[in-house]
């Protein structure tokens, strides 16, 4: 059966970073309102909405936030609530492949900073309990991956410093793409030695300019069915393939410590259900809440074979042209600056990915506007929730 | 608050790192399964419950955490990994712990990478004075440090005595010392308390005596310093260490298990309870469990009170009484009390008070005379036919001075003087004296124990060693002298020995 493919006919977003002065509502509805806009229609158009938030009834004490948004849209429209972007799009995606709607809001939004005094015990203890109890942070995880990675490849010596040099230059090149990004959290340029700096502090594998901030803030799409995306666009971006997958909470008892087998099995049946290469694939927004997390989406998602992604990363950032080269190819990863520089809100975070590739697929872009030989046609989208416990992929296209 | 479900849930598995084994295809977990995952369906009622308590594990990798959760900040930094036992067969996520990791230290992890580790019972993060204290043993430490790994095997007794006696015992300290002009004192590791200590001197007392901890029908804890007004560590130990008949069903130990209260004699009184309740003739093949610890509080210097943090120390001892394989059998006993209020400490006051110089004359000496006099007499013993003579230790010139008043000499009565190497143990004070003396006592010599409690009174007991005490002492590393003289004790200084006393 030949599978429909639902359309994003408009996108919003707000700038991600600290809103002290503004309610999570008021998030997304200013999300919400650009994507009504880019997307023109009206909100009494809607036939459902799908939103996300990993943990506002921790962070701000909301429950029913389905509630919070009636309220505020004045509609009665079924709506249900999940923890990130990427799970609710599948769930808007599945109703409208279903047949069920002809036009949702998926909606995601956070308020990180609400509880700045205690958001990491929060977002620990959610990720997984019982590294918490051992005295895990949300930072440790990755640096164990960076270990059992290094010890895996054997990596040592000469290597070592060239392996734990492009972990640093990931965050370097995010960053230099936020600057294009008006919506970014941190539109600054950093430099390697500040990165491994850091690292040399801390006495750890990773360090703070490793790691994506803690943020507020909201995106927005409008989601259609092929038919009526015609009515209101000439230039649908189709959502081709969708997947997720998942894996065990507690990171230290899975199988393999060096990747995420949950982002592989995703790519893989997203590809599938695209009837999409791999090689084709464009642009990457993925998930890079630490350097080794870009690193290995890069092994996951099938761009570079396990153990090499670093010398892509090396290679490519020596000189760095915008992109990194992958098999001889042109690969834009995180042309909105990642989780790193753009921030992230968690239930908002796959809102901002999808928007940038929208936005380039549209050539709407602005400043931050790539292009390729014969122009860009597929791009993809890597989110994950918790460490790797469940990834979301999406592969989109343009007609 | 935390969550009283929720902490008994994590506890009940954390405490012990319990876990399952499916006997059809082998695979292990942590935690308990009903069913195996590779095998499904036909693994129901097949999974073997196993425990890694008892176990050594990898360290396979690890980092620093210099920024814990809220909950941890009070650890400090910190290095933090996965552990794998039986070769990878089961990861877990764990701390080191009796480690000070100081500012602008080199740290290599790869120094600490693929080495062996012991799981360690420990308080698992800081909660607010009103809450349940949560412990775990996801909390490890070097095999090739201060802690040997030492298995634990049961075996099946081979002689019945007549007189019921001592079968095995344990004496645990932590590895960190604090140095005064004439002697060294024990202080907790900051996840360290009078609970942990208790579990680990019953650990060491079963891994010593090798009796099945099954067949243990009563615990008593004696201490000064429990954490809690109401809640025993009595149940911590029998759950932690599945003393009694274990019922899997509602994770029930069916076993008696109590807590006392006597200043330092809290442990010692009840030897003789639990010597007797052994020697009842349905329960000859029972063992009864006695510990006395404490992580000895005392004011800081400069305040009221402050005397005593010149000496208290820190540790549990553990003895085991039954009928089967003694080691020391117990002759007789002798216990006074009188109601002299020479060291006390009120109710929700953090230290305790003293009356100063009474503490001595009329209170220690007069008790501690009057126990051992008369038990001498009782016996018809003369000071030369004891070979050791222990009494309690709060300092160094007490016992030396009473064990003189009573006509012993230095031969005797220095091999049980352990103030000067742990400070004053509390509750375990004297019992460390008698794991001393057992530690180099030869069949057939006699070793006389009298404690003191303040409040007052005391307990004088006569062991005598049987030829079964050389060949059991053999099962235990962890002696006194080990932790004594052990090259990986760390010295801190005074800022640093309070943080540690203090701790979570």
């Amino acid at each position: 059966m030949q599978l429909r493919h639902p359309a994003i006919i408009g996108a919003g977003r707000t700038q991600f970073g600290e809103h002290y002065e503004r309610e999570p509502e008021a998030l997304i509805e200013e999300a919400g309102l650009k994507a009504f806009d880019a997307a023109g229609i009206e909100r009494r158009d809607l036939d459902a909405c799908f939103l996300a938030d990993y943990f506002l009834p921790f962070t701000n004490k909301i429950g029913l936030e389905e509630g919070f948004f009636s309220e505020l849209l004045e509609l009665h429209v079924p709506m249900e609530i999940t923890r990130s972007f990427s799970s609710a799009l599948l769930s808007a995606t599945n109703a409208i492949q279903s047949g069920r709607y002809q036009l949702v809001l998926v909606g995601g939004m956070e308020k990180m900073t609400d509880r700045w005094d205690k958001i990491r015990d929060d977002l620990m203890l959610l990720e997984d309990p019982l590294s918490y109890y051992a005295g895990c942070t949300p930072e440790a995880n990755h640096e164990l991956m960076v270990r059992a990675y290094i010890k895996k490849y054997g990596i040592k010596d000469e290597d070592l410093t060239k392996f734990n040099t492009a972990l640093a230059q990931i965050p370097v090149k995010n960053h230099k793409h936020a600057i294009k990004n008006e919506y970014a959290q941190y539109r600054r340029e950093i430099t390697v030695e500040q990165v491994l700096k850091e690292r040399a502090q801390a006495r750890k594998p990773l360090g703070l300019y490793d790691y994506a901030p803690i943020s507020d803030g909201a995106a927005a799409l409008i989601l259609a069915s092929p038919e009526a995306a015609k009515t209101y666009t000439d230039m649908p971006i189709y959502i081709l393939g969708s997947a997720s997958a998942t894996d065990y909470v507690t990171f230290p008892a899975r199988e393999n410590r060096t990747s995420f087998i949950a982002t592989s099995l995703a790519m893989q049946n997203a590809l599938k259900m695209a009837n999409v290469q791999l090689s084709n694939i464009q642009i990457v927004e993925l998930y890079d809440q630490s350097s080794m997390l870009e690193l290995v989406a890069l092994e996951d998602l099938g761009f570079c074979k396990p153990g090499t992604a670093w010398i892509n990363i090396y290679d490519s950032c020596l000189d760095y042209k915008g992109c990194y080269m992958v098999n001889g190819k042109e690969l834009f990863v995180n042309l909105n600056g990642g989780l790193k520089a753009d921030g992230n809100p968690l239930g908002a975070t796959g809102g901002a990915q999808v928007f940038e590739i929208v936005k380039q697929l549209s050539g709407d872009a602005g400043e931050r506007q790539v292009s390729v030989e014969g122009g860009l046609q597929y791009g993809c989208s890597l989110e994950l929730e918790g460490f790797g416990t469940k990834s979301y992929v999406y592969i989109f296209g343009r007609d | 608050m935390s969550s009283e479900p929720i902490e008994r849930r994590v506890s009940y598995i954390c405490d012990r790192l319990r876990g399952s084994r499916c006997s059809v295809c082998g695979k292990e977990y942590f935690r308990k399964k009903d069913y195996c995952g590779n095998c499904g369906r036909r693994s129901f009622g097949l999974m073997q419950d196993i425990d890694f308590f008892f176990e050594k594990g990898e360290l396979e990798v690890c980092t620093l955490v210099n920024e814990p959760t809220n909950k941890f900040t009070k650890l400090g930094t910190f290095v933090y990994g996965i552990v794998s036992f039986h070769n990878g067969k089961v990861r877990v996520p764990g701390r080191l712990t009796d480690r000070l990791i100081r500012e602008g230290e080199q740290i290599d992890l790869s120094k600490f990478e693929g080495r062996t580790v012991v799981p360690r019972f420990r308080r698992r993060h800081a909660v607010d004075t009103s809450e349940i204290i949560p412990t775990i043993s996801l909390a490890f430490t070097f095999t090739d440090e201060y802690y040997p790994h030492q298995k634990y095997t049961i075996t099946e007794p081979k002689k019945e005595y007549e007189k019921p006696g001592i079968v095995g015992y344990g004496a645990y300290t932590s590895r960190f010392r604090y140095k005064e002009p004439n002697m060294e004192r024990a202080v907790p590791f900051l996840d360290e308390d009078s609970i942990t200590a208790a579990v680990e001197a019953g650990k060491m007392a079963l891994i010593q005596s090798g009796i099945d901890h099954s067949r243990v029908s009563k615990v008593y804890v004696g201490s000064e310093s429990n954490p809690y007004a109401v809640k025993p560590i009595a149940s911590k130990v029998s759950q932690v260490l599945k003393l009694g008949q274990e019922d899997k069903t509602d994770g029930v130990q069916c076993v008696d298990a109590i807590d006392t209260e006597f200043a330092c004699k809290a442990a010692t009184s009840v030897f003789k309870d639990a010597a007797s309740l052994v020697y009842y003739p349905e329960n000859k093949d029972a063992y009864a469990m006695v510990i006395g610890t404490d992580n000895s509080q005392a004011a800081p210097r400069g305040e009221p009170g402050g005397e005593l943090d010149f000496f208290v120390g820190y540790g549990a001892c553990c003895f085991l009484f039954g009928m089967h394989d003694v080691i020391a059998e117990i002759e007789g006993w002798y216990s006074c009390t009188s109601d002299t209020p020479d060291f006390w400490r009120r109710d929700r006051e953090p230290y305790p008070s003293h009356g100063g110089r009474f503490t001595g004359d009329p209170a220690y000496f007069k008790h501690v005379a009057k126990a051992a006099t008369k038990l001498m007499e009782k016996m018809r013993l003369k000071p030369s036919d004891i070979n050791y003579f222990v009494s309690h230790q709060p300092n160094i010139n007490f016992p030396t001075k009473v064990a003189k008043q009573l006509g012993f000499k230095e031969d005797q009565y220095l091999p049980g003087l352990q103030v000067a190497k742990f400070g004053n143990t509390y509750s375990g004070a004297s019992p460390f004296g008698l794991a001393a003396t057992l530690d180099i006592a030869k069949p057939n010599e006699r070793i006389v124990v009298a404690s003191y409690g303040s409040g007052a009174g005391s307990d004088a007991y006569s062991f005598i060693a049987t030829n079964q005490l050389p060949e059991k002492r053999e099962r235990q590393k962890f002696t006194i002298r080990y932790q004594a003289e052990n090259p990986f004790l760390e010295y801190v200084d005074y800022n640093t020995y309070r943080k540690l006393k203090t701790g979570l």
